[in-house]
């Protein structure tokens, strides 16, 4: 969010800055027309190089992921991860009924089958990923919510490949979940490659 | 002393109107309000119980889904029946209909969907009705049939109701007492094995290891345990020492708890 509040402050700047020099461009009169046209080309190299420079700030901000729930489809809650504290917040019963709305949605919508992979909610968007044994359900509060998605279909599978077998004859003992940290905390990074 | 945290989903069915949300609503953690039930078929809630048994101590948690009653919904049901671990099938006494469906209708379906899984039974609205009543008997003989508990409860008045999760809870884990009770089979049998274990066994409970060896070593020094040639009679007394110890930085039942067990292994040890 902070980010993204920096980067149209920036775009606002911009804007305001080569409108104005665009302007003197062609309304002052200049003393001939090679000072006009060195003037107008000095504008359009610096548009250019802002222009270059909002994309690279933009490309390079992270997707900042604020919560991460590792379920299984049955809605049992594996772990949680959070960057916010929320006391009010009961992660369990949270995991419980994001299954529950999302069986509803499937058993209601959709006769084939298919699967809820998004919810939008004001400020945040909760992305869903399923797999055989596993579904990761992250939630983003940057406007990004594509760039996630790739991570988190990769993250999702690699889980599935690791831990899948072991969850799906989990007998709910936390001592039995595997060392799933290591995966899941490197995707709350908001940087996971394969 | 071994801890474990176990989290188990069970669901919550019987027809619509028995009183299911009503009889669970002030014994769980509720934190969305009931009408989910009505809109997206189903409310997850909570309940936490510890369950202590001589050398284990579960911290139950049991994810507990209401699902909605009418029997129309099934497609929803199944969805949220999938990966149930447990059952709490509830009818009302003050409508025999009721109870005779938990097994026509829903232990039927539960089986073909998650197969049979540890179930209770309970006759709710007791304070409506004598528990001898024909509903009553029905239910019992039910019971008796398929080899489940049954319990008469009220939501009124609280009647058994957290007898539903205890009864339950002890049904939930006795996977994990058979599992724990073969490993206890291979626990050490030497005095001095055993000792070793008391040892490791203390440490770990109480978490800050420094301190904990400080505590057995004064403990052992007190009651004149020569930890190279151990003999009963001062292991024994050191085990009183520890057990106030651990009354302060656990709880005095876990102390009694792992006091009783400890001189329980170090009786039968040889040597």
């Amino acid at each position: 969010m902070e980010q993204d509040i920096k980067t149209q402050t920036l775009i606002v700047m911009s804007v305001a800055i080569f409108a104005t020099l665009g302007v003197v461009a062609f309304v002052v009169p200049f003393a001939n027309q090679n000072t006009r046209l060195f003037f107008i080309m000095v504008v359009a190299v610096l548009t250019g190089t802002n222009v270059v420079g909002l994309l690279t700030v933009w490309r390079s901000s992270p997707t900042i992921v604020d919560e991460v729930f590792l379920m299984t489809p049955s809605g049992m809650l594996l772990k949680h991860y959070t960057r916010r504290l929320r006391p009010d917040q009961d992660e369990d019963i949270l995991a419980g009924m994001l299954t529950a709305v999302q069986n509803f949605v499937r058993e209601s919508f959709d006769e084939a089958g298919g699967r809820l992979n998004e919810i939008r909610f004001e400020n945040y968007d909760i992305l869903i990923s399923h797999s055989k044994n596993i579904v990761i359900a992250a939630i983003i509060s940057t406007k990004k919510p594509e760039r996630l998605r790739d991570q988190l279909r990769t993250a999702t599978d690699d889980m599935e490949m690791q831990f899948g077998e072991m969850i799906s004859h989990w007998s709910g003992d936390k001592k039995e979940l595997g060392d799933v940290d290591l995966l899941m905390k490197k995707f709350l990074s908001g940087k996971y490659r394969k | 002393m071994d801890l474990r945290d176990i989290l188990k989903k069970v669901v919550l069915l019987g027809d619509g109107g028995v009183g299911k949300t009503s009889l669970v609503a002030r014994y769980v953690v509720n934190k969305f309000d009931d009408k989910y039930i009505a809109t997206i078929g189903t409310k997850v809630s909570r309940k936490d119980i510890q369950i202590v048994k001589p050398n284990l101590i579960i911290n139950l948690r049991m994810m507990i889904w209401d699902i909605l009653g009418q029997k129309e919904y099934s497609k929803i049901r199944s969805a949220s029946l999938s990966g149930a671990q447990g059952l709490i099938l509830v009818g009302d006494l003050s409508r025999p209909e009721t109870i005779r469906s938990l097994e026509s209708f829903w232990m039927k379906e539960v089986n073909a969907i998650v197969g049979r899984i540890p179930t209770i039974i309970v006759g709710n609205k007791v304070d409506l009705t004598a528990s001898n009543s024909m509903a009553g008997t029905i239910l019992e003989s039910m019971g008796q049939r398929l080899g489940v508990p049954m319990l008469l409860t009220s939501a009124k008045t609280g009647d058994n109701v957290e007898s539903i999760f205890s009864t339950l809870g002890e049904l939930l884990i006795a996977d994990l007492i058979t599992k724990q009770v073969a490993t206890k089979e291979k626990a050490p049998q030497s005095l001095a094995e055993v000792v070793d274990f008391i040892v490791q066994d203390f440490c770990a409970q109480y978490g800050d290891l420094e301190k904990a060896m400080l505590i057995i070593q004064h403990q052992f020094e007190d009651a004149g345990v020569d930890i190279r040639k151990p003999a009963k009679d001062t292991v024994l007394r050191a085990l009183d020492g520890l057990a106030k110890a651990e009354e302060l930085s656990l709880t005095k039942t876990v102390a009694r708890v792992n006091l009783e067990e400890r001189q329980r292994m170090i009786i039968l040890a040889k040597g």
